[in-house]
């Protein structure tokens, strides 16, 4: 349906080339010269800037505005009251994501990074574009509840972002073209690619995973890799883990787009990348620890319609000390760089 | 020609005399040359009906089915407008995307500049936006998410949106909400029309003020091949097999009435 653009084929393979010769283009972007990377050993990116030219000012404009309230109908929820830096930008301690009037959505608030690598996105896969994506929970009656024309009018009255959107595109008028572009450069230069597990396969800074990191990376490849697949750990695949469906929210997942039977209960993969900051799991949030995600796959996998077929026979067969190796190799998918990386953070503080 | 070329050369030399005031060093007039338009303007005029009568928000009308509909709301995409000459050569719409509103006149009439004069016989355009545009993310003009014809939860154009009420709509408020999307493979609602102008042609002189003119069957909506009865049928809101069964309705909704030269 969408062809991924691949004319930036070049680009990516220049810098993938420099990657290997100059190990500095790996640290953390520099404040200033904004530039798209590919790191080691990755595919190259869904989403290139191609269309939409990298700049500072475009950049802080999207930072501006991910952390700006206004984009909600009572101008109290941004986009990073519910995507925290701290935690990966997921919702710390938050099963669901909480909206304005104290509404309480039906999904988990999924981590924010290598955004770029995405076909799709929300758990449903129903946004096909990192471009529009910002309109689902702006406009969901649950989360930020708002219009856009309002949205766009608040801006436009506001001197800060006439200010703002001037300095990105030379005129002041305010679209939504402008606007999400804006924020696709924030939220796609959200790279996470040096967690210890990264330095560690790309042998830098002589990082080594310990005996425990080591086994559970190997159980890691043998059970778990074939949905959550490296580098970015996920397939981005639509499948049924066996979760008993919550009979309260009956959310059908991908099936809610599509229509189709063969869809229903089918959740986008999630990448685990900085999977221990991203608690509460899972599309609805109901396992607060990895410990419980691991006992799911071994004792909770409920077989419903559609289960998916890796999950048949019972599960995972993983034992009390796999799963502690496991979530010894999970840990050292933090990115604290990025956790840690002033350019994302709120500009208001 | 010459003639003409002094005629005007003098007349405007004149004015710009008259009109000097100050300038001490007047430029050379530049030679005005008698210009053969290489191209015109065609407008395309989608006329509303239902049945045989002219088509109005908040009209009452009786469908197919017998059931009293008043739309309060019609919008639609038009889009890829390709015009072919005699001779085969065809002229795209550079503009590419159209939203018609019936609430807005001004809408429903399209301007298509820069077309290289000629005589043409055929019009081709789609209703709906094609696949392409609901993969390239935020768009702007007619596709600006914000004119209200975009889907936020499933990304992708509402092609057709046609909303009001009815007495037998089996809703509890009575309204009828129909939006028509779904972009690629079987879940298309896009839909191709193609009119051959028959005996006169479409001649773009660049002289004259051309049009087209069509005429849009609202009823259509409701019949042929599947008759909607609102009492069921009262609402749409996703991409799916019910979409499509409306947009296989929608799909001869238009017609070629006349060409004007």
């Amino acid at each position: 349906m969408c062809k991924p653009a691949n004319i930036f084929f070049l680009f990516g393979v220049l810098i993938f080339a420099s990657c290997k010769v100059d190990p500095k283009i790996i640290e953390p972007l520099p404040v200033s010269g904004l530039v798209e990377v590919v790191p080691e050993g990755w595919p190259l990116p869904k989403y290139t800037f191609s269309v939409n030219t990298l700049s500072e000012e475009k950049f802080a404009l999207g930072r501006a505005l991910f952390y700006e309230p206004m984009l909600s109908a009572d101008n109290s929820v941004s986009c990073g009251s519910c995507h925290q830096q701290f935690a990966a930008f997921a919702n710390a301690d938050h099963a669901v994501s909480h909206g304005i009037n104290d509404l309480v959505g039906t999904r988990n608030s999924p981590g924010i990074f290598n955004l770029a690598w995405h076909p799709y996105f929300m758990h449903d896969g129903g946004i096909n574009h990192i471009e529009v994506q910002p309109l689902g929970p702006i406009t969901n009656t649950l989360e930020m509840g708002a219009d856009i024309n309002p949205v766009i009018v608040k801006l436009q009255a506001s001197s800060r972002y006439r200010d703002l959107f001037k300095k990105a595109y030379g005129s002041d008028t305010v679209n939504t073209q402008k606007m999400f572009r804006a924020m696709a450069q924030f939220m796609g230069l959200m790279y996470s690619y040096n967690s210890k597990y990264d330095y560690y396969k790309r042998q830098e800074n002589n990082e080594t995973l310990s005996d425990a990191e080591l086994r559970g990376y190997n159980l890691f490849i043998s059970k778990c890799s074939s949905c959550h697949t490296e580098p970015l750990f996920s397939d981005f695949a639509f499948r049924n883990n066996g979760l008993p469906v919550n009979v309260f929210v009956k959310d059908s997942g991908r099936a809610h787009i599509t229509g189709l039977p063969g869809d229903r209960y089918k959740f986008k993969t999630p990448s685990l990348r900085n999977i221990a900051k991203t608690a509460p799991y899972m599309h609805d949030g109901r396992f607060t620890t990895l410990q419980q995600c691991l006992d799911h796959y071994t004792k909770g996998v409920t077989n419903l319609t559609n289960l998916d077929p890796l999950l048949q026979n019972n599960g995972l067969q993983l034992s009390a000390n796999d799963k502690q190796d496991i979530i010894a190799f999970l840990q050292t998918l933090t990115d604290y760089k990025f956790l840690g990386d002033k350019r994302f953070s709120d500009p208001n503080f | 020609m010459k003639n003409i070329i002094k005629f005007i050369s003098i007349i405007l030399l004149t004015v710009f005399i008259s009109c000097k005031k100050d300038t001490k060093d007047p430029e050379p007039v530049p030679e005005p040359m008698p210009v053969t338009p290489t191209s015109g303007t065609l407008k395309i005029e989608f006329e509303h009906m239902f049945d045989t009568v002219e088509f109005n928000l908040g009209q009452n009308y009786k469908t197919a089915n017998g059931d009293t509909v008043k739309a309060n709301m019609l919008k639609y995409y038009i889009s890829n407008i390709v015009l072919t000459k005699n001779d085969n050569t065809t002229y795209a719409d550079p503009n590419g995307y159209h939203l018609l509103d019936v609430s807005d006149p001004a809408s429903t009439i399209l301007d298509i500049p820069n077309i290289p004069i000629g005589s043409y016989k055929s019009l081709s355009f789609i209703l709906g936006v094609d696949s392409a545009s609901n993969c390239s993310g935020a768009q702007t003009g007619a596709l600006d998410p914000a004119k209200g014809m975009f889907w936020n939860w499933s990304t992708g154009y509402i092609m057709f949106k046609l909303e009001g009420t009815s007495p037998q709509s089996g809703s509890s408020t009575k309204t009828l909400t129909y939006h028509a999307g779904g972009f690629g493979g079987a879940n298309k609602v896009q839909r191709n029309f193609n009119f051959n102008f028959a005996t006169t042609t479409s001649n773009i002189t660049g002289n004259n003020s051309p049009y087209i003119h069509l005429s849009v069957d609202v009823n259509e909506f409701f019949k042929n091949p599947a008759t909607i009865n609102v009492a069921t049928q009262y609402f749409l809101m996703s991409a799916g097999a019910t979409a499509k069964m409306y947009a296989d309705n929608y799909a001869d909704m238009i017609n070629f009435e006349h060409v004007h030269n």
